[in-house]
């Protein structure tokens, strides 16, 4: 699975680090980032990590 | 078993994978639409901008078993069954209550074409009538109403704001509130106060909004209610758990042994017989992953509120952190008002809360600088 963040839409709520903190985090401008390479055992957490952006920011690419 | 489909019990269940429940989930959806944001649909749905499918949640796992169209209308919490509108009944060993709310109405018995702003087939009615509208009553000052009324009046209709109270003031302090007012009068919004009460006009097909106070009621193309919503906890009225103004949930979103509760329906008590609802995104998130952490581990962990809110109309985009409602005025700590801010609130010279405006910051920030 891979994990895109889409800068253009990510407004910085932060829901994503909230919710799946090992995966994502916001940036120093705001932004979220995705901290490591997602193998299978964390996908759950990536998937719940992006389901939960208000802007659909978040695709995950399986 | 997660009765409900909207961001809470997709929360829920998405975190239930990620903490390791390896059996069967079941989240049962009354819409027909599988689970999506909300969020946009006070914005670009309500004009078209937006396609209806651009607000689905990216796809649930397809180990989640999702079935739409299918409502809960009984709990039997001994023999952990849930009945269905068509009569069938299904087992559970966990719940997790997430069955939202519904928007309260204003028309009386036989009067139609009251809008409201709920569900995905809300907004794209609404959507449907604005292309040949020229005109808009909203009637409630709630953030809801005021991000629809932003809306309609930047897609080129005549609004008018319909409340009973000043806009926004209970919610987010008079600051703040005028500041937000201001910039939707200076965008030619409309508002009428109406201490008395509204009412919608017509016999059949809704033609205007009045008021308690007699002046000539408020004609428009387009008229839609924003003036709250109820939990849905009909279905649980035999079940026998507790209700408040809600399901009543404790500090960590349990409700009984077995079951949990999450987002727009829980109640948690927040002073000795006063219960309240938090229906917004983030603790419809925050509650999801809880209930499901408590349903797992009933000790797993107290759910600790995040006071974090957001909000985008008439050209600003407010984000919040801090418990509502804000009072007196902040120090601008960054940049200038009213166009683009960061600022912040304080007590007795301690910070309480950190708002910006139109200002780029990450989340994060913005909650160290409400708490200093």
């Amino acid at each position: 699975m891979i994990i895109e963040v889409r800068r253009a839409a990510c407004e910085g709520h932060g829901l994503c680090e909230a919710t799946a903190p090992e995966i994502y985090r916001l940036d120093d401008e705001g932004y979220a980032q995705v901290l490591v390479d997602v193998t299978p055992d964390v996908e759950a957490a990536a998937e719940a990590g992006a389901n939960v952006c208000p802007v659909a920011a978040i695709l995950l690419h399986r | 078993m997660v009765a409900g489909g909207s961001i809470a019990g997709a929360t829920a269940a998405s975190t239930l994978r990620a903490r390791g429940w390896d059996g069967r989930i079941t989240l049962l959806a009354d819409e027909q639409v599988p689970p999506y944001s909300r969020v946009p649909l006070s914005k670009g749905v309500l004009t078209g901008a937006l396609a209806a499918d651009a607000v689905l949640l990216p796809p649930l796992a397809a180990d989640i078993e999702l079935r739409l169209g299918q409502r809960a209308v009984a709990l039997n919490a001994h023999e952990r069954t849930i009945i269905l509108a068509d009569g069938s009944a299904i087992g559970y060993d966990g719940l997790v209550v997430a069955t939202g709310a519904r928007p309260r109405r204003l028309a009386r018995s036989g009067q139609r074409g009251e809008l409201v702003v709920r569900t995905l087939d809300d907004a794209t009615a609404i959507a449907r009538r604005v292309g040949a509208a020229r005109s808009a009553v909203v009637v409630g000052g709630g953030f809801l109403g005021m991000e629809v009324a932003s809306t309609l009046r930047a897609r080129g209709l005549a609004v008018t704001i319909v409340s009973q109270e000043p806009p926004l003031r209970s919610l987010v302090g008079r600051w703040l509130a005028d500041l937000i007012v201001a910039a939707a009068v200076e965008g030619g919004t409309e508002f009428v106060l109406a201490p008395g009460g509204a009412s919608l006009v017509g016999d059949g097909q809704v033609t205007a909004v009045a008021t308690a106070d007699g002046r000539r009621p408020i004609e428009a193309d387009v008229v839609i209610s924003a003036v709250g919503d109820e939990p849905n906890v009909d279905w649980l009225r035999s079940s026998g758990l507790p209700l408040a103004g809600g399901l009543v949930v404790d500090d960590r979103c349990r409700v009984a042994p077995g079951i949990v509760a999450a987002g727009d329906v829980a109640a948690r008590q927040v002073a000795p017989g006063v219960y309240r609802r938090t229906p917004h995104w983030t603790n419809a998130v925050l509650q999801g992953r809880a209930a499901a952490i408590s349903l797992l581990d009933p000790d797993g962990g107290p759910y600790v509120p995040d006071h974090y809110f957001w909000t985008e109309q008439f050209g600003l985009d407010v984000k919040i952190a801090g418990e509502l409602p804000l009072a007196g005025e902040p120090v601008v700590v960054d940049g200038e008002l009213p166009r683009s801010a960061l600022l912040q609130w304080q007590r007795h010279g301690e910070p309480v809360a950190a708002v910006a405006i139109n200002y780029r910051v990450p989340v994060t920030r913005l909650k160290r600088l409400a708490r200093g």
